[in-house]
Order: C-alpha cells, then sequence, then structure tokens
C-alpha cells in the first residue's frame, strides 16, 4: 500500500508533462514559377550559413524538416544535408555555396558536379533562413536541497518565437520557383510547488511541422 | 546514521560533483579525420605531398583566463585531409619524404605547414559560436627540389554551441575545427589554380606532359 502514493505522483507528472502549452502557428507561401516531381526526382533541404549571423538556422530544425517532407502518404525523396554537403564538396560549404538563383549556373557548368546532380536526381534545393529565438521571459523560482529533501517554488514562463523561410530553387531550369515561410508563437510555464510542472509550448516543433507540410504540397501539386 | 540518510549524502555529494564538473572550463578535443575528396575534373599529373611531423603532430593548446585550458589536436587529421584534398584535384598523389630530392615520377611537390591557429569561444565573443581560424602555409617544388614559391591561405569555421545540446563545449569546438579544415580543402580547391606560382608551374607540368 505504501508505494500507492508514489505511483499517483508519477502518473500526475506523467499527466502533466504531456501537457503543452498553446502554439500559434501561421504559413504563407508565394509561388513564381510551377512545381512537379517525377518518382525519381529528389530534393535537398539546407540551411542558410553563408554569413556570420546570430539567426543561422538550426541544424535540428533542417533535419526535422527533411524528415517530415519525406513522410506520409505525399512524401517526397529527401537527401540529408550532410550527405549532400559530402557528396557535392566542396561546391556547398558556407562560403562557396551559391547565394543567388545567378550563381547557378556557374556551378552546374562544372562537368562532374553536373553528372553526380543527375546520379542523384536532384530537382529541387530548398534554402532555409532563420531561427527560433526566446524573446520574452518572467518569473521567478527557487530550488533547494536540505537532509530532509528536496523541493522547488515560484514560476517561469517564456515566449519563444519561430520564424523562417524556405526558397526554393529548380535545379533543372536554374531558376527560383517560390518561397514558403512558416511563424510560430507560443508561451511556455512552468510552475513549481516542490515539483516543477513544465508546460512547454513546443514552437520549433510546430514551425518544421507547418512548413514542411506545406513544402511537400508546394513541390508536388503541379500548378 | 541510517542508511537513508547516508544515501542522501551520496546524492548531494554527487550532485554537486556533476555541477561543479559541468562548470568547469577548458576543453580537449581531436579533429576527425574523415573528408570528402573534391568533386572537381582532377589535373592529369601526379603531386607529391610531403607532410613533416609539425603539421602531422599539430597541436594547439591554450590557456584562457576563467576559461581554463583548451587543447585542439589537429595533426592525426591532417594526412586523410591532405590526402582526399589531393586525390580529388590531380590523377595521382605520392608520399615525399623529402620534398628537395629530385624525383622524376611526380611534377612536383606540396608541402603545406599550419602558421597559425586561433579560436574563440561564445564567452569571448558575446555569441553563441564557437570559431576556429587556421593560416596555411603552401610551398610548391618542381621536381627537381627546387622551391617554385608559396603562399597562404585563412581557413574559417564556425558551430553554434546551441546545436549540440547540454554538452555542447567539446562538440561545437571540435565542429568548428572541423569546419575550417574543411574551409581549408574547399579554398585550395577552387582558388589554387589562380596563386601565381601555381599557374606557371601547371602551365609548364601540363605542356611538358609531366606524370
Amino acid at each position: 500500500m505504501r508505494f500507492i502514493p508514489s505511483i499517483m505522483i508519477i502518473c500526475c507528472i506523467g499527466i502533466v508533462s504531456s501537457m503543452t502549452a498553446c502554439v500559434t502557428a501561421t504559413v504563407q507561401e508565394v509561388r513564381e514559377a510551377n512545381t512537379g516531381m517525377s518518382s525519381n526526382d529528389s530534393i535537398v533541404v539546407l540551411g542558410r550559413r553563408h554569413r556570420p549571423t546570430p539567426a543561422e538556422t538550426e541544424l535540428d530544425f533542417v533535419a526535422c524538416v527533411s524528415k517530415k517532407m519525406s513522410k506520409g502518404s505525399q512524401g517526397v525523396k529527401v537527401i540529408g544535408e550532410q550527405e549532400f554537403m559530402d557528396a557535392m564538396f566542396p561546391w556547398f560549404e558556407p562560403r562557396t555555396a551559391p547565394v543567388y538563383t545567378s550563381d547557378l549556373p556557374e556551378i552546374m557548368s562544372q562537368p562532374a558536379l553536373a553528372k553526380r546532380l543527375e546520379e542523384i536526381g536532384l530537382r529541387y534545393l530548398v534554402w532555409i533562413d532563420g531561427n527560433t529565438q526566446r524573446t520574452e521571459s518572467s518569473g521567478s523560482m527557487t530550488c533547494s536541497i536540505t537532509m530532509a529533501g528536496a523541493g522547488c517554488f515560484g514560476f517561469l514562463s517564456w515566449e519563444n518565437d519561430s520564424s523562417y523561410e524556405a526558397s526554393i530553387w529548380d535545379v533543372k531550369t536554374g531558376s527560383a520557383v517560390g518561397k514558403v515561410s512558416s511563424d510560430a508563437t507560443g508561451t511556455s510555464y512552468m510552475p513549481a510547488i516542490v515539483v516543477p510542472v513544465p508546460l512547454i509550448a513546443r514552437v520549433k516543433a510546430q514551425a518544421c511541422n507547418t512548413l514542411a507540410g506545406q513544402l511537400v504540397n508546394f513541390l508536388v501539386d503541379e500548378s | 546514521m541510517t542508511m537513508p540518510r547516508m544515501t542522501m549524502k551520496a546524492c548531494i555529494g554527487l550532485l554537486l560533483a556533476a555541477t561543479l564538473s559541468a562548470c568547469s572550463g577548458g576543453a580537449t578535443i581531436e579533429v576527425p579525420t574523415q573528408f570528402p575528396v573534391p568533386l572537381v575534373q582532377p589535373l592529369p599529373l601526379t603531386i607529391g605531398l610531403h607532410l613533416d611531423k609539425s603539421l602531422t603532430e599539430y597541436v594547439h593548446k591554450e590557456a584562457i583566463e576563467a576559461s581554463g585550458n583548451w587543447r585542439i589536436i589537429l595533426g592525426p587529421a591532417q594526412k586523410p585531409m591532405f590526402d582526399s584534398l589531393l586525390q580529388g584535384l590531380f590523377t595521382g598523389v605520392e608520399f615525399v619524404d623529402d620534398p628537395l630530392a629530385p624525383n622524376d615520377g611526380i611534377a612536383g611537390v606540396l608541402h603545406p605547414s599550419i602558421e597559425e591557429l586561433q579560436f574563440s569561444t561564445p564567452q569571448q565573443t558575446h555569441t553563441e559560436y564557437f570559431e576556429v581560424w587556421i593560416k596555411y602555409k603552401f610551398i610548391l617544388y618542381d621536381n627537381n627540389g627546387v622551391a617554385l614559391g608559396d603562399w597562404e591561405l585563412t581557413a574559417y569555421g564556425k558551430a553554434n554551441e546551441g546545436n549540440y545540446g547540454m554538452k555542447s563545449k567539446e562538440p561545437a569546438l571540435q565542429a568548428a575545427a572541423f569546419a575550417a579544415c574543411r574551409d581549408a580543402m574547399a579554398f585550395f580547391t577552387l582558388e589554387f589554380q589562380k596563386v601565381p606560382t601555381v599557374k606557371n608551374w601547371l602551365q609548364s607540368a601540363l605542356k611538358e606532359g609531366r606524370t
């Protein structure tokens, strides 16, 4: 019977941890040209790293978008960012990657590179700019450990803001075909009376889901 | 003292030790040794590559005030790095012990060295980035052991510590140093034929049809 309270505490923590705070997400797209993909076509999602900036896109966000785009009934063939950079070395390194679509023809004129791109069936390059930042935080929490036990008391809240933009280049035509942007905002809370209970707003994950979903629709729809 | 109390003391001790170790400064990292081969049309020449111990055993040591002792072990990565680089740029690569010894089997010898390495931590720059700069010096010899000239190349690599979770110090610094090595390879690939010394050497080597 002594372990019943422990089980209850664990259950409560589990239930509360599975609760998440609300996230507001918006997604927009601008189409400049028709798109479409055949079964042999593949895409790659790359983070923009050509300039020193505090707003560099996180590696895990790029990996998340790649993974989400390859899943589901409409999933497309996605080449991993690092795998692509190694296969195309040194043409897509931070300081050598094409910055504008006008840079593509020069790169594509390299016979070895053009041959490799054809081998892997690359149709679209998706460049991601942006990141997730903590825009606001408030509250305080005190935790202490004594011989009698440990505990925390207080309340914390913080707001995260994700803002990403994906530029899509058609490798076949050497032109930009459009842009998809995803913004998400959410406030996380952490009240603590002995045990801190985090209610996390999964802002970045939401931005990843919406951006990946919209990108797949954008590329697959032949319009 | 009862057992639960002893356990509690041990837990608190472990917690304090873990906190102290997490806060301690400095790190030792070794640069990975897997490098991609450049995707370019190789020149129909065999190049000699001379790597001396000052390069293959290169370790950068630096003590930073209030940040501890830092070590970047770069040497072991240099042989695979230059091997991969030249394998992509030339049809043949041969390791050479003495760059001054005449060798008809090759078109020339490249002798790289590290002039300087600098790095910065997020603490120093108030950013989220570890940054690494490596200044390489290259000497080119012809196949008679005559030094034709030298040039320098500065490579740069950065890594955001936010990408590497809670224990980000070592993996982020390692990623920055690795990125600097890749940057050196990338710039060498795209720029080396524009270096006047290399340009002249290539013209005569290709004209003479050296191997």
